[in-house]
Formats: structure tokens, C-alpha cells, sequence
């Protein structure tokens, strides 16, 4: 702030907003900077997967009694069949490069010989 | 100020309160724009690894072609915002052939993807394919912060390789120096072996809420913001553009996330030595091409102090630092990197891209 007394509210009011803005984020960083944030917020972090754990185990268990598979078991599958389906367009790209296949695109290409404009001077 | 002052800036005042009503509402029912939207070709695709080819806006361009390493826990259309707000859309126009290696979220069963995948894979894949696209020997690298990083490793690693310009947005060596992620990642308490056994991939919101609390009061001053300025059209579509670009983040690969953190934050190897990617050692000095390294002034995520130290390690003779005014973000898009950021690449790279 300047120290005059201000004659725009609408413009004090920004500079408030920017000063309050500043003062949170210097106040805000400096108590996360601590270790006992540290400590606190990865003590949540621990509870939060604790809680996770038991819950999948939980879930597991359930549906095994069910005959059914578990997400990470679906999630597994779903990603062997994209890792087969990723390899399958790689052995794709590689047998149209042994049929003849130009590797370089179809489209146009553009002429590759431009040269920096000249500077004004 | 004067009587008449006062009555015009209230007059103004009114009239913006009118408007911030008007266009408040259609603020919630309007879509969000379109982001990433410049035509592009999708080369590769492999679980998260994307490798796009931008469609020439030139008839003529420069004959270096010139790939983009996006950072690993953002989207890539960073770069490619909206028309006039593309640095993509810039450098097309300006006559580059641009390439850009891209993430998709890594699956479940990619939680196994090692910093050496990005390394020694996922890059080296993405530059053969530049190359057999082109057909030209060489290309530009430019990494944007922790797409820096990776970028600075493959170079290391290649110094005789095809690389013929290396540049770097924001890129961290010091990572001892982030000061706020370090204290998050304090070893006494953060059990990053346990967290990737937990949940596999390092969760997305996990890193948005640390990217988030970097700032506390930024949160409730941008919607303040928003608010005085709904008004203004060119105001609220850069609001949501940045908005739903730092809301979308990418969750991390379990090993990589682990590496990382315990190689980088934790043992600070790239800037303290004893960095290796698959058992090979890593020596920037080794990096020799011509070099460029644009850092922000204040940049809230990787602070001066985590990268000021690479410009004196790379071992480049031709090699150069930019300190441009603005943050981590608006470095390379919106309307100060339109101004900064984007002419200065250009200048750079016009003479060492023939």
C-alpha cells in the first residue's frame, strides 16, 4: 500500500485482496514448511491407506466367497489385453514396413528449407 | 480524484456489476473451451506414452524438427491452449515441424514403469519415430520441467546422439532446494514405499492437493478474482483454460514415483552426484549441444534455487540462461509467454534450426 488515503474503493479493494493473498500464502507455506505438518498430514496419508488396505482385503475376501474377481484382478486383465492390443499394432506397423509401405507419412510434407527472416537493423 | 472521476468510476463500476450478473450465469452454463484442439496425427501410442505430430501451418519450414517433452504429471496441452494461446500454434506458424511426447494416465499394470522407461524407452522410441517421419538426422529437444529432467538425463547419456539443440523450461537439478516439497517428503514421515505398495500408482489428487497447498491463499483469491473480473470475457476464458488444465493431473507410475522421490528428493544425486539410469552413470557436463534453459522468476514450484545450478553444469560452450518475469505456468502459455517466452525460443532457435 501506498500510505494516501485511497479514493477508489473498488481499486482498495484489490490491493487488499492481493495484499491477503500474499500474508496467506507467506503465513500458509511457512506453518506447512514445518515437520510437524509434515508429521500430521502423513499420519492422515497412513490412516487414509490403513483404511484402503483393510477395506480391499475386506472386498477380496467377499468376492472370492462370490467366485468373482477382484477390481485389481479386472484391472490387471484390462491392462494385459491393451498391452496386447499395443503390441499387436506395433507387429501391424512393422509388417507394412515389410509390405512396402512408405515410413514416412502420406501426407504432404513440407518443404524443409526455410531460413530465419532477416533482422531489422 | 475528482468529482467527475469519482462519478465515471462508479458509472463503471455499475456497469461491471451488471455484466458480472449477466455473464455469471451463462459462466455456469457455457462449456469449457477447447483445449489442445491444433491438428494433430497420433504416431505412437503405448500405454502412457503418446507421440502426436503437429499438421504444418507452413509450406516451408525449418529443416531441424522440434519435439516437446511434456512433464509427466501434467496434460500437454499446456502448450496448445487455444488459437492465439498456443505455443504450439506459435511455432508451427513460425515455420517448426513440431512433435510432442505426451502422457496418458498410466494403467494399473503399469505401476512397474521405471524412471529407465522414460529414459531409455519412451524418449529414444519418440525420436526414432521424428526421424522416420521427417527423415532428417537431428531434431531439437525441449523439455519443460520435469520433462526437463528427463530430457537432461537422455542428453546425458547421448552426447555424440542426434540431439542438435537442448532446451529447457523450468527444469530442477537442486531438488534440495524445493524447499516445500522437501518438507513434505521428509523421510522421517513420508513412507513412499508404502504409499506405491498401497495404491500402485501415486494417486493424482495426492499431487493436486501438493501442488495446491504450495499456495493456500491462491485458491480462495482466484475465485475472488473470478468473480470481480466475470465481466471481462478474455479474463474468465483464461480462468478456466488454467483452471481445468492444474485440475487435471496425471497420476505417477508406482516405481517411477518412487525413484524418484528417494533418488531426487531424497538423495539430491542429480546435483550431488551419483545419478544413474539403468546401472549408467549421469554427468551433465557431458551435455554438449547447444543450450537453453528459460526459468521464471517467480516460479512457485521449482524456486530459483532448484534451477539456477544447471546452466553451470551443462558442459555446452554454446549455452545460455533466460530469467523471464512470470511464474511456472505462465512461463510458457497465456499472455505473458506470448509476450516473453515465445519470440525469445523463436530468436534462439531460428539460426541453429537449419
Amino acid at each position: 500500500m501506498t500510505g494516501s488515503i485511497p479514493t477508489d474503493p473498488a481499486a482498495f479493494f484489490r490491493e487488499m485482496l492481493g495484499q491477503w493473498e500474499k500474508m496467506a500464502n507467506d503465513h500458509g507455506t511457512g506453518m506447512m514448511k514445518s515437520s510437524e505438518f509434515a508429521q500430521a498430514m502423513h499420519g492422515a496419508t497412513a490412516a487414509t491407506m490403513q483404511a484402503k488396505e483393510a477395506g480391499r482385503e475386506f472386498m477380496t475376501r467377499v468376492l472370492a466367497a462370490y467366485h468373482l474377481p477382484s477390481r485389481e484382478e479386472v484391472a490387471e486383465v484390462a491392462g494385459r489385453l491393451q498391452a496386447i492390443e499395443d503390441r499387436l499394432a506395433g507387429i501391424e506397423r512393422a509388417l507394412e514396413r515389410l509390405g512396402g509401405a512408405p515410413a514416412r507419412a502420406e501426407r504432404p510434407q513440407p518443404r524443409r528449407t526455410k531460413t530465419p527472416p532477416e533482422k531489422a537493423r | 480524484m475528482s468529482e467527475a472521476d469519482l462519478l465515471e468510476r462508479a458509472r463503471l463500476e455499475f456497469d461491471r456489476a451488471m455484466q458480472r450478473n449477466i455473464k455469471g450465469l451463462s459462466y455456469f452454463a457455457s462449456p469449457a473451451p477447447v483445449l489442445g484442439a491444433s491438428p494433430k496425427d497420433l504416431l505412437l501410442q503405448r500405454g502412457t506414452m503418446n507421440l502426436y505430430r503437429y499438421r504444418p501451418m507452413a509450406d516451408e519450414v525449418y529443416r531441424v524438427p522440434l519435439l516437446l517433452v511434456m512433464a509427466t504429471t501434467n496434460r500437454g496441452y499446456i502448450f496448445d491452449m487455444v488459437p492465439g494461446q498456443s505455443l504450439v500454434e506459435f511455432l508451427l506458424k513460425a515455420g517448426y515441424d513440431v512433435f510432442m511426447l505426451d502422457w496418458n494416465p498410466p494403467r494399473a499394470d503399469e505401476r512397474s514403469l521405471r524412471l529407465e522407461d522414460y529414459v531409455l524407452d519412451f524418449v529414444p522410441r519418440a525420436i526414432e519415430a521424428v526421424a522416420a517421419e521427417t527423415g532428417e538426422p537431428d531434431f531439437t529437444l525441449v523439455g519443460y520441467c520435469f520433462g526437463g529432467v528427463l530430457s537432461l538425463l537422455w542428453a546425458a547419456l547421448h552426447s555424440n546422439g542426434p540431439c542438435r539443440n537442448l532446451v529447457c523450461f523450468t527444469t530442477p537439478v537442486d531438488f534440495r532446494a524445493m524447499e516445500m516439497f522437501q518438507a513434505w517428503a521428509d523421510r522421517r514421515f513420508f513412507d513412499v514405499d508404502r504409499l506405491v505398495d498401497s495404491f500402485g500408482n501415486c494417486p493424482p489428487d495426492m499431487l493436486y492437493a501438493a501442488f495446491d497447498m504450495l499456495r493456500p491463499g491462491a485458491r480462495v483469491a482466484g475465485n475472488i478474482r473470478l468473480w470481480d473480473n466475470l465481466w471481462s470475457d478474455e479474463f474468465v476464458q483464461s480462468y478456466r483454460m488454467f483452471d481445468r488444465w492444474a485440475a487435471d493431473m496425471l497420476p505417477l507410475a508406482g516405481e517411477y514415483f518412487r525413484q524418484t522421490t528417494k533418488l531426487l528428493m531424497w538423495e539430491n544425486r542429480l546435483y550431488e552426484g551419483g545419478m544413474e539410469v539403468d546401472g549408467r552413470p549421469i554427468d551433465l557436463g557431458r551435455i554438449a549441444m547447444p543450450f537453453l534453459h528459460v526459468v521464471a522468476e517467480h516460479d512457485h514450484i521449482v524456486p530459483r534455487g532448484a534451477s539456477a545450478p544447471l546452466i553451470g553444469m551443462v558442459g555446452s560452450a554454446d549455452k545460455e540462461e533466460v530469467v523471464l518475469k512470470g511464474g511456472h505456468v505462465s512461463l510458457v502459455a497465456g499472455a505473458n509467454a506470448v509476450r516473453r517466452l515465445w519470440p525469445r525460443l523463436d530468436d534462439w532457435l531460428q539460426e541453429r534450426s537449419l
